[in-house]
Order: structure tokens, then C-alpha cells, then sequence
């Protein structure tokens, strides 16, 4: 048995796969590029792959990660090159490796993730405004947000914490960007459409119809770490 | 038109519906292209990607060189909302083109309950409703399926239906629609109904007397007389899709649809089906097999599902399952059956092809009694049912599903106690076979007789609501004392206006307008029915659906959808009709004897069973 890691882009017509279809769709590129995929033991047998850290549907993900098990050796090269030939339109591998032995699942090594958001604002706002709300934002002891627990109760939860930085990078016109690095997986999530509603919520900004788009960047490690540098294996 | 889309659709349930970008998804170059058509399906996607039909004519017409076929679905309310919000006119998934841009738009009609949704897909692409409002400029509106058997209630609103199987006309009409683009658009008609198997309602002057039956039919020169349904020549080759389109969401069917035969002569005089996709035609082994290696590989399914009116049929049942899973068990690919006949037979063969997963089964005796069951030539005992369950229990399974119909010709409450004995029978089956008191569970299903077009009760009324209401609470009544046993029913409203449109007539076209204009929508849907809609529509228009629903045509009778064929002959209906009425049964054309339908003289064509030996016989064997 090899693990391997893979690293993937989801964007385009891909971004609106919900989760559960994400198992589906891979389950069946696995079986179209003819990858001799591990199965699990059992009634209902099924092949061995997960995936870090789901998206939320309808947000682009430009570099994720997900681990899969082989019965037999492939190179990285080889894995990438069959699953590209058979995922569909907007699922990418980017690169692939094989994984250190005894290896955290990337499920539980994630622990942040860095997002780009674009507001679209109407009326046009000014940098200055931007720029002092973000920091007044940042500067509040407590983000509370409301959350609905599976039995439909509301519950009132602080992201402050795990909020942990967010930056402007560019405004355009009517068209702002903002960088943010907030609290992702398995120990604790936020999720990016909660932050930026609670900032221009709190902020009173006037964001336009529509006039949200997230994408996630990248996936970090503890400490902002990479995941790479912790799960791949060194090539002899 | 893209970058609005691109805004809009994370807000809406379920984005996946609408961005296409599938696996095997088919996007041609667009001005290559001399005839562009537009598979619209009048339901949400999970139910229209689930639609073989869907898949072999996507097939079809993308294999050739000088046409394209994109598909579109109703979009959901919400979807509906942002769009008419937005001015955005309904787009294809494939090129996100307005299906205005379509030479031709094609609707399915699988089911009466989604004509509304017609109606709101020509709306929300900006086109005329009325056939007549339409001109060379605007696409050609076809209509094909089942419901195209009876297409009087949309007549105004398609301008040319499709009767039968739509393979090889497809491929005629883009032909035709090839050489006769500068014509007008009542040109292009004309030439079309000159076609076998087009009906060009606009052709067809109908005047219906006041009882609902046709007091004269003028036809136009150059259309047929009556039209007659396609059937495929050569089944076996017939094309299949090699590369179906493979959803990224979960549709409700979403696995390989292998189509193992087509037709039914079992002749179940409630059955539609039964009449319409006659004669039967098996495909040979031989090409299943192919089919099914070529299929895995395209697709990457894990599951392929035999589908047919009656799988267990298929002649050489056993021997095609055994090799398909030779193939293909090793490969992590699963078969299933969508439909199991009432006998051990079957109930083995789900055995032997389902190793991996394990849910209930489900079998339709379809009426209570043996009295009623000849009525409606079900042959099935109840010896049948009880040996297809205990082989069930026996197997492992310890729930099972029975279908039934309640408001039937001849019902009575005797009949109605026969479901609920039943029910018990094959409780206590259960029990027999030692299935764990626990796990042990019975559902009974009821839905309400619909009485539909060429069947051999095409003339008999519906039973009235209260009736059905009636019924329903007398068989909740009586199965309410046993708790292992559920009871679900469908709402019999819908039942009711599915009757009307069933059998309805060319009046309804305005009563249809109105109720899609006072907002009905996804009428098939329980959570969106709005029967007051209906209701009043028929009000302001002056009509009484009750006339349609509970009208009794007698043989002498024109019906309103006579001038459609279905190959089988009226006399053969009459004669059906007639023994229903004594509760004699009619053996299937497979045992060996023909009961004269009329279908193999009158469309030239033979049962085609190259899936055995034809000194088989399939009947006498399975049974």
C-alpha cells in the first residue's frame, strides 16, 4: 500500500460540487483512469481516499489536498497524468507525492486556510474608509456570530480568535480585494462567508447584490506551515 | 450574460443544476454548426439527467457532423425568480446560449403533471407561447414521449408533436430542417407533417361534441389522416449512447442504464406503456456486453442498472447477468434490476446480482384481488407474490415494498380488504421465514388509477375524489392495527388532474395557459401542487374538470387522440375492454399466441427476440 498526496484545483463549473459529489466525482475519475486504488474491508466496500478540508459550495479552490491509496506503485507523475485525462472541466491535479510513512491524515494537520475575497460595493467607497473599518474590525475583543445547530437551534459563537488576519490588497472602482487567513478543519472552522458578513455587517458597508466573491488560496499546517514540508516524502 | 450567471448561482439550491461542464458533456463550435436543437426537459435536472431517452438522443444527433444538441431542464423556483429578476432569458447548459438561439427546442413529455413547466420554459425564454404567434424567426417547439400519445391539451402550444421513437426522425427532421431554412414557418410545417410519425396539431381542425367526444376532424391536405407512431427497425443496432453525460451531482438514477428490451405484451390493460412501446425487441447478448464494457470505461460508474418495462423478461436473463459480472464484478461494478416481476424467478435473479447492496425489494400485484387482477390481466397469483417474498425474506431482505392501485374499473371494498390481507400474508411470510421482528417491514403503496389514452379503459371514467379520499382512509383504517405495516398514498388531487389532461382535449389549451399563469409550476411535485390554481383556471374558463376526469366514452365514440396510432388496433381495445369487464385473462403474445393487437400487420413490423432461441419459450419456462 503507497499513500499518496495530491494537490488539486476546483474552480469553474466545479466550484458548485457539494462535498458528497466531490466522493462521487473522484470515485469515478479513479475508475476511468484506471488507478488500482485500495478498498476498504467490509459489506460495502469502498476506495480509500479523503479529502483535506471540504469547500463550501460555489467557492473556487486553487490549491487543495487530498491523500489516496494505492495497491501497487505509480509514480507522482503518473498519477497526475491519468487522473487529469479523466477528471471533468475545472478539477485539476496540479502535483502529487508520495506521502512519509506514518503520515497525519491532512484532515487533522490543516488547521488554517488564506482566502481572497472581492467585494463589489454600490455606492463606491474610499480606501480610507476600507482601510480604518478593517482595522476597527480587527481592533474588537469579540466577533460573535449566529450559527444553526442541526436541531435548528441558533447558537451565538466568537470567530475573533480564529480570525487571523485580513488585509485590503487592491480597491478598483467599486471593487475591493481583501487577503484572509482565518481558522479551517478539523479543531475549530470558520467559514469565509461568515467573516465578511460579520465585517461589513459591523462595518455598515454597502456591498452590492451579488457583490461577494470568495476564492481559497492556499491550506496551511499549525503555525502556517506548508503541508507539503510535513507530509512529503523525500524522493531518493 | 456568463459573468451575471457566475453571480448569481451561488445563490441559488443547487448551482449543479445549471453549469453544466459534465464528464462526457458535448460542447460543439457553435457557428460550425448548420442545425442546433435544445433538449428541454420539463422537470429539475436529477429527474431529466436520469432520462435514457435524454442520453440516446444527446447521442443521436451529437454523432453527427452538421448538428448540435444541448440540453436545458425547468429550473427551480428560485432559479426562476433570480432569472426573471435578472432578464435572464433560460440558457442551454452546454454553451449557456438562450434557447431562443436554437434552431429547434425539443421537449420530453414523460409525465401530464409537468405541462405547466412547458409553458414557463417557452416564457422564460422569451418565446410566444401559441404556436401560432411564432414565426421562421423564433426556434421550432417539438414535443415527443408519452404523453405526445395524447398531446391535445398542449396542441396550441407545440408546433409539431413526435410520435413514437425518436432515433431515427430526429435525424429526418434535421434533414428537412437543413433544406427549408428560407422557407415561412407554415412551409416548413407542411413539409414536416409529411413525415411519418409528425403530427402538426396546427393541420387538424377538431370540433368536440358536448359529451367530449370528436364531432369532426378536418385535416389539411398533405397531413396524414391519422398519424402513425415510429418504431426503430433494427433495435439491436440501434444507436446507444457510448459516452451518457455523468452528473457531478447525485441524480435520482445515477448509473449506467443499460436498455435491455423495449415493449411489454404482458398487456396489463392499465398500461400505457404497455401499448405504446410496442412490439417487444430484445438486443442481442452480444451487443449488451459491449455495451456495457464501453459504458464502464466512459463513465467510471459503479452500477448498471438492466433497465426495461420488464427486465426479468429478457430471454436469456440468467446467462447475460452471469457474464456481465464476470466482466465486470472485479472492477468494483454492481448490477441492479429497477423493477422485479412478481415471482421467485425474479426475486433469485436480484439475489444473484445484488452481492453488494442491500435495501428492500419491491413487487406490484397492483390490486388486492384475484378478481381484480383479472380484471386488469396482472397475471400474478397470490401464490406468486408469496413465493417472490418468501424467496425475498429467505434471501436476507426484510422489507419489501408492494405496489397497488386503488379506483380501478369494477373496484370494491372487497377488493380494497384484499390489499390489506395481502399486506398481512406477507407480513406473516416474513415472520415464517424468521426475518428479526425488528428489522421486518411491510409498505403498502397506493396511488390512484389514472385511466390514460389507447389502453384498453381509455374509455372508463375516473373515480371521483371523494371516492379515491374515501378509499384511501378505508385502507389506512385497515392497516392501521399493524405496526410493522406503513401505508403511503399519493395525493389523489393530482391524480385527478393528471386524469383531466390524460384524457383532455384540445379546450384545455386555454385552462392550461391560465393555470401556468396564475403560477402553477412543477405540478408532479407534492410540495408545489396547487390545485386551487387549477381549480380556478378551469372556473374562468368556464369548465368543469370533473366532465373530463369522470366522462365514459362509449366505443362508437371518436376519441380525442383517435387520430393518433399506436399500431394497435381499437377493436383489439374494445375486445380487451369487454373481458375486463368478465375478469377473462389474455395470455402475452410471447407464449406463442398472438392475441391479434393488430400492431405487427399494421406497422409491418415482428417481435424481436435474438436474445434466445425462438423455440424458447420464456412464459412456460420462467413461471
Amino acid at each position: 500500500m503507497t499513500h499518496y498526496g495530491i494537490c488539486y484545483s476546483k474552480e469553474g463549473p466545479a466550484r458548485f460540487i457539494s462535498h458528497l459529489d466531490m466522493v462521487r466525482t473522484f470515485e469515478r475519475a479513479i475508475r476511468r483512469a484506471g488507478l488500482p486504488v485500495a478498498f476498504s474491508q467490509g459489506f460495502n466496500p469502498h476506495p480509500k481516499f479523503s479529502f483535506g478540508c471540504p469547500l463550501p459550495v460555489g467557492i473556487p479552490g486553487r490549491e487543495e489536498y487530498m491523500e489516496i491509496e494505492l495497491v501497487s506503485e505509480l509514480s507522482p507523475a503518473e498519477i497526475e497524468e491519468k487522473l487529469n485525462l479523466a477528471l471533468p472541466g475545472g478539477i485539476a491535479v496540479l502535483r502529487s507525492f508520495r506521502m512519509v510513512d506514518n503520515a497525519p491524515a491532512i484532515m487533522a494537520l490543516i488547521d488554517s486556510a488564506r482566502y481572497k475575497v472581492q467585494i463589489d460595493f454600490q455606492p463606491e467607497i474610499d480606501f480610507g474608509r476600507i482601510a480604518s473599518c478593517i482595522s476597527h474590525f480587527l481592533s474588537l475583543p469579540g466577533v460573535s456570530v449566529v450559527r444553526k445547530s442541526k436541531d435548528g437551534k441558533e447558537k451565538y459563537c466568537d470567530i475573533r480568535k480564529g480570525i487571523f488576519r485580513l488585509e485590503l490588497e487592491s480597491l478598483q472602482e467599486n471593487s475591493a480585494v481583501l487577503e484572509m487567513v482565518i481558522k479551517t478543519g478539523s479543531t475549530g472552522n470558520i467559514r469565509p462567508d461568515e467573516v465578511v458578513s460579520a465585517f461589513t455587517g459591523h462595518c455598515g458597508l454597502p456591498v452590492a447584490e451579488y457583490g461577494v466573491y470568495i476564492s481559497r488560496e492556499a491550506l496551511y499546517g499549525p503555525g502556517g506551515s506548508s503541508l507539503e514540508s510535513v507530509l512529503q516524502k523525500k524522493e531518493e | 450574460m456568463q459573468r451575471t450567471l457566475e453571480k448569481i448561482l451561488p445563490h441559488v439550491q443547487k448551482p449543479a443544476r445549471y453549469t453544466g461542464g459534465e464528464w462526457n458533456a458535448v460542447v460543439k463550435e457553435w457557428h460550425d454548426i448548420d442545425v442546433k436543437i435544445a433538449f428541454a426537459f420539463p422537470d429539475v435536472y436529477e429527474v431529466g439527467m436520469s432520462h435514457l431517452g435524454l442520453q440516446i438522443l444527446y447521442h443521436v444527433v451529437n454523432t453527427r457532423g452538421d448538428a448540435l444538441m444541448e440540453r436545458v431542464f425547468a429550473p427551480w423556483v428560485d432559479m426562476e425568480k433570480v432569472l426573471r429578476k435578472g432578464g435572464i432569458p433560460l440558457f442551454s447548459l452546454e454553451s449557456r446560449r438562450p434557447l431562443g438561439d436554437f434552431d429547434i427546442i425539443a421537449f420530453t413529455l414523460q409525465y401530464e403533471m409537468t405541462f405547466t413547466n412547458l409553458l414557463n420554459m417557452l416564457d422564460l425564454a422569451g418565446l410566444p407561447l401559441r404556436s401560432s404567434r411564432r414565426n421562421r424567426n423564433h426556434p421550432l417547439v417539438i414535443a415527443g414521449g408519452p404523453c405526445a400519445f395524447n398531446p391535445e391539451p398542449l396542441a396550441d402550444f407545440a408546433d409539431a408533436f413526435i410520435i413514437g421513437e425518436g432515433e431515427e426522425i430526429i435525424g429526418e427532421i434535421i434533414d428537412l430542417y437543413k433544406v427549408s431554412k428560407g422557407k415561412s414557418r407554415l412551409d416548413l410545417l407542411k413539409a414536416m407533417a409529411g413525415i411519418r410519425g409528425v403530427y402538426v396539431p396546427s393541420l387538424y381542425h377538431i370540433q368536440y361534441f358536448s359529451d367530449g367526444s370528436v364531432s369532426s376532424l378536418a385535416v389539411e391536405p398533405g397531413a396524414p389522416e391519422k398519424v402513425v407512431k415510429r418504431v426503430v427497425s433494427d433495435f439491436d443496432g440501434a444507436p446507444f449512447p457510448q459516452k451518457p453525460v455523468v452528473p457531478y451531482m447525485g441524480v435520482v438514477h445515477d448509473r449506467i442504464m443499460l436498455e435491455v428490451l423495449r415493449g411489454c405484451t404482458r398487456g396489463c390493460r392499465f398500461c400505457q406503456a404497455g401499448v405504446i412501446y410496442r412490439p417487444v425487441r430484445e438486443k442481442t447478448p452480444e451487443t449488451l456486453v459491449r455495451q456495457a464494457e464501453d459504458m464502464v470505461g466512459s463513465t467510471g460508474h459503479d452500477e448498471i442498472s438492466l433497465t426495461s418495462l420488464s427486465t426479468a423478461d429478457y430471454t436469456r436473463i440468467k446467462p447475460l447477468v452471469t457474464e456481465l459480472l464476470n466482466r465486470l464484478e472485479h472492477k468494483g461494478v454492481g448490477i441492479s434490476l429497477p423493477s422485479l416481476r412478481v415471482d421467485a424467478f425474479s426475486v433469485d435473479l436480484a439475489k444473484e446480482v445484488q452481492r453488494v447492496r442491500r435495501s428492500s425489494l419491491t413487487f406490484a400485484p397492483e390490486a388486492g384481488t384475484q378478481r381484480m387482477r383479472d380484471v386488469i390481466n396482472k397475471g400474478v397469483t397470490e401464490e406468486n407474490l408469496l413465493d417472490a417474498v418468501s424467496a425475498s425474506f429467505q434471501a436476507g431482505w426484510h422489507a419489501v415494498k408492494l405496489y397497488f392501485m386503488i379506483g380501478l374499473p369494477g373496484e370494491r371494498d372487497e377488493d380494497l380488504d384484499g390489499i390489506a390481507h395481502l399486506a398481512v400474508k406477507v407480513l406473516q411470510a416474513g415472520l415464517k421465514c424468521n426475518v428479526s421482528k425488528g428489522r421486518l417491514k411491510v409498505t403498502v403503496s397506493a396511488s390512484s388509477y389514472v385511466p390514460k389514452a389507447h389502453t384498453a379503459f381509455q374509455w372508463e371514467p375516473q373515480d371521483s375524489l371523494g371516492e379515491l379520499k374515501r378509499k384511501q382512509s378505508y385502507l389506512k383504517e385497515k392497516l392501521k392495527k399493524e405496526r410493522k405495516i406503513s401505508f403511503n398514498w399519493h395525493d389523489p388531487e393530482t391524480s385527478f388532474i393528471e386524469a383531466v389532461l390524460a384524457r383532455g382535449d384540445r379546450r384545455l389549451v386555454p385552462v392550461v395557459e391560465r393555470a401556468w399563469k396564475l403560477g402553477a409550476r412543477f405540478d408532479g411535485w407534492s410540495e408545489l401542487f396547487n390545485y386551487d390554481l387549477w381549480h380556478q383556471a378551469f372556473r374562468e374558463n368556464g369548465m368543469d374538470p370533473a366532465e373530463y376526469a369522470y366522462r365514459r366514452f362509449s366505443y362508437e365514440d371518436v376519441l380525442p387522440w383517435d387520430h393518433i396510432e399506436t399500431g394497435v388496433d381499437k377493436k383489439y381495445l374494445i375486445r380487451e375492454h369487454k373481458k375486463a369487464m368478465q375478469g377473462t385473462a389474455t395470455p402475452d403474445c410471447r407464449a406463442g399466441r398472438c392475441p391479434g393487437c393488430g400492431l405487427c400487420p399494421a406497422l409491418e413490423i415482428k417481435p424481436e427476440l435474438p436474445g434466445g432461441d425462438h423455440n424458447f419459450d420464456p412464459l412456460r419456462n420462467l413461471l
